[in-house]
């Protein structure tokens, strides 16, 4: 037996709105389009509605229902937002949902009641799912999609139709309680019916030969019959949340406060989802017509607002917009959250909001392509390395080995143990130097800091040559020096170039 | 092990000596061990010395290697080291100086000591010479002992490896004197 719940959002308009500045929350709001002196009220929130205020209102007549009216326009951004959102957080609840309408999203709850409880809890928890995302949702759960719909629409905020009883419960529902289609509402009280009870009594064929179409819909509806197949919604690659302005911004400090709410937004939505933020888009319109769109790949998944904020400033305070701000738009790109920890008996890595922090600063301060974790190339040229973004929360693939690094026989005493490898300090580029050489070894090294150092010791060549079948070729002998001066050196001689100059320093 | 008897965490350990005397192979063997362990380490290189090859053949996960090139900037690594000291999760932050170290004033080495402290960070400065000084809970002196080549005569076949005294220059509240131990890097 199927079980399905319609969340419905009243006023969508105005809820976007509200989502958008939570303050108006506790105002009376109207959501109005057209250009005065046409300006029409579309939708009105909770407080709204209780003083009167209905769809279709002008404007000057909305004022002088209720003076402290607040009336902001309607946002088409905003909208989208709340929407996606509703449905992110339904999506929280059942993996099987139905984009419905604005503000109306199906959710298949079959198999739920293991998980999460009876349908009384079902629904709460949709509802608080919704609150999560800033939407205070209307639940209703019913055996079929009309019936769920219509337990939303009328009745208390969370409604319950028993399996079975779907056809009772609507026959009591006054046709007035919902909306129709225009002529179709007149075209029932012609007819004297009252209630969905009345409507579901008239033969079916009759009702749509009659009213056609829009006559059979409204039979189903009454009947509590689904007709059409569940379309089943699934997750956009990208989530995205906007705001448009109207009012110019022409600092960054004022700017701040708009996409705080904007991540605030984003974040609860991603949260619901068990998402965490992989990259975000930052995409500014501006007075000038034009957009300004920037790119910021994190150095650490995300889930928290405030640093995500803190790195966005940096970002524009780095590269500031060229023109007055008119509106933002942040989309985000996801992936599935996962465990800090790497693996249980290693110590936790720094978590990925300071990281994420710290990497972007430090970013700034030596520039991003200095900031990293060094990666070996396979090559045996000197010196061959590049740089990844550091990401500790990787599985060490070292951490569980216990061999220790190649030892020598150099160790003579009991006191003297071997510690590891000895290290190379690089000199980048490689400092050119004249060697005189005595029986085809180093003897004396000029161009160091000194005018002439004598060679005391030195080990080599070693040979080594690679690319030769390309168009970078390189060959050399390696020898290793030692100093008068108690340094120990590493020296290269280039075949190719016929010189000579030092690698690096052995310490 | 010798990384413990070296580092502590919420504190400072310097590390000075000169060139060739052993002080970047014994920084690279606390950043093995504290990788070996699992954690996560950062390097400031003020001069870009730090070499990836050798570090690799250590043992070092580079994985776990945050390494952040100053390019000579050397005020640039010392904010660097500020930051990092206050990011709690490394186990081992580690400044390399290199040979021209930068002035370090009394407050500010003892601000990174404060922030070493409160983030549980193991802060490790390398260079010819101490700059961190009072801060620092643990000075150690490298000194090249001896070389050890393979090979006979004057002609030796290759480097086989060198020998450095640590000698303690200033511990709080110990005795600040003594040679620590000798320890043998192969090649």
């Amino acid at each position: 037996m199927s079980r399905l719940a319609c969340v419905l959002v009243e006023g969508f308009a105005a809820a976007a709105l509200e989502r958008c500045e939570p303050a108006l929350r506790e105002r009376p709001l109207a959501a109005v389009l057209g250009a005065p002196p046409a300006t029409r009220v579309v939708e009105a929130n909770a407080r709204g509605r209780a003083e009167g205020i209905r769809p279709g209102l002008s404007d000057a007549e909305a004022v002088v229902r209720c003076p402290t009216l607040v009336r902001r326009p309607v946002s088409a951004e905003a909208e989208a937002a709340a929407h996606h959102a509703l449905l992110d957080a339904c999506l929280a609840v059942s993996p099987r949902i139905e984009d419905v309408a604005p503000g109306c999203v199906h959710v298949d709850l079959a198999g739920l009641t293991r998980l999460f409880g009876d349908d009384e809890t079902l629904a709460r928890r949709l509802r608080r799912q919704a609150r999560v995302v800033g939407l205070e949702a209307r639940v209703g759960i019913a055996a079929t999609r009309a019936a769920a719909g219509v337990a939303a629409r009328v009745g208390p905020g969370l409604h319950v139709i028993a399996p079975g009883g779907e056809r009772a419960a609507l026959a009591a529902v006054p046709l007035a309680a919902l909306e129709w289609p225009e002529g179709v509402s007149a075209t029932f009280r012609r007819w004297g019916l009252a209630t969905l009870g009345d409507l579901a009594a008239l033969p079916r064929d009759e009702v749509g030969a009659r009213l056609g179409k829009s006559g059979l819909a409204a039979h189903d509806l009454a009947c509590g019959i689904d007709r059409g197949p569940f379309r089943p919604w699934s997750q956009p690659p990208s989530w995205e949340e906007a705001q448009g302005l109207d009012w110019e911004i022409v600092t960054l400090p004022a700017l701040m406060p708009v996409l705080e709410r904007i991540l605030e937004r984003l974040c609860a939505r991603l949260a619901a989802a068990h998402m965490a933020v992989d990259a975000l888009d930052l995409r500014l319109a501006l007075a000038s017509g034009g957009h300004q769109a920037r790119t910021m790949a994190l150095a650490a998944p995300l889930t928290e607002a405030a640093p995500l904020v803190a790195l966005l400033a940096l970002e524009l305070e780095r590269q500031p917009p060229e023109a007055a701000i008119t509106g933002v738009s942040v989309s985000a790109r996801v992936l599935p959250r996962r465990a800090a920890l790497a693996q249980l008996w290693h110590p936790p890595p720094p978590a990925p909001r300071d990281l994420a922090a710290v990497l972007a600063r430090l970013a700034l301060l030596v520039g991003g392509a200095n900031v990293g974790a060094p990666i070996v190339l396979d090559s045996h040229r000197p010196d061959a390395y590049s740089l990844a973004p550091f990401d500790p929360t990787e599985p060490n693939g070292l951490a569980d080995s216990t061999d220790e690094p190649a030892t020598g026989t150099a160790a003579t005493e009991q006191d003297e143990r071997i510690a590891g490898p000895l290290v190379l300090r690089r000199l980048r580029p490689p400092r050119p130097v004249t060697v005189e050489t005595h029986e085809g070894r180093p003897a004396w090294l000029h161009g160091l800091s000194n005018d002439r150092a004598e060679v005391v010791t030195c080990a080599g060549p070693w040979r080594a040559s690679g690319q030769w079948w390309d168009t970078d070729p390189w060959a050399r002998d390696e020898w290793d020096i030692a100093l008068a001066d108690g340094t120990l050196w590493r020296l290269a001689h280039d075949r190719i170039t016929k010189s000579w100059h030092l690698d690096a320093l052995y310490d | 092990m010798l990384l413990d008897r070296l580092l502590r965490q919420g504190a400072i350990t310097e590390v000075i000596g000169s060139l060739s005397s052993g002080r970047t192979s014994l920084l690279t063997h606390c950043l093995r061990e504290a990788t070996r362990r699992g954690g996560a380490v950062a390097l400031i290189d003020a001069d870009h010395v730090f070499d990836p090859v050798s570090a690799a053949a250590a043992g070092v996960d580079l994985r776990r290697l945050l390494w952040v090139r100053c390019e000579g900037r050397r005020q640039d690594a010392l904010k660097a080291a500020d930051l990092l000291a206050r990011c709690p999760g490394f186990a081992v932050v580690a400044l390399d100086v290199g040979d021209s170290p930068p002035r370090l004033s009394v407050a500010a080495a003892f601000r990174l000591r404060l922030a070493a402290r409160r983030s549980g960070v193991a802060l490790v400065v390398v260079g010819s010479r101490r700059i961190v000084g009072g801060a620092a809970a643990l000075s150690v002196r490298t000194r090249r002992e001896r070389l050890a080549w393979a090979g006979r005569g004057n002609t030796p076949r290759r480097l086989a490896g060198m020998c450095t005294g640590l000698q303690l220059v200033r511990k709080q509240g110990a005795p600040s004197s003594g040679v620590l131990e000798r320890v043998w890097w192969t090649v």
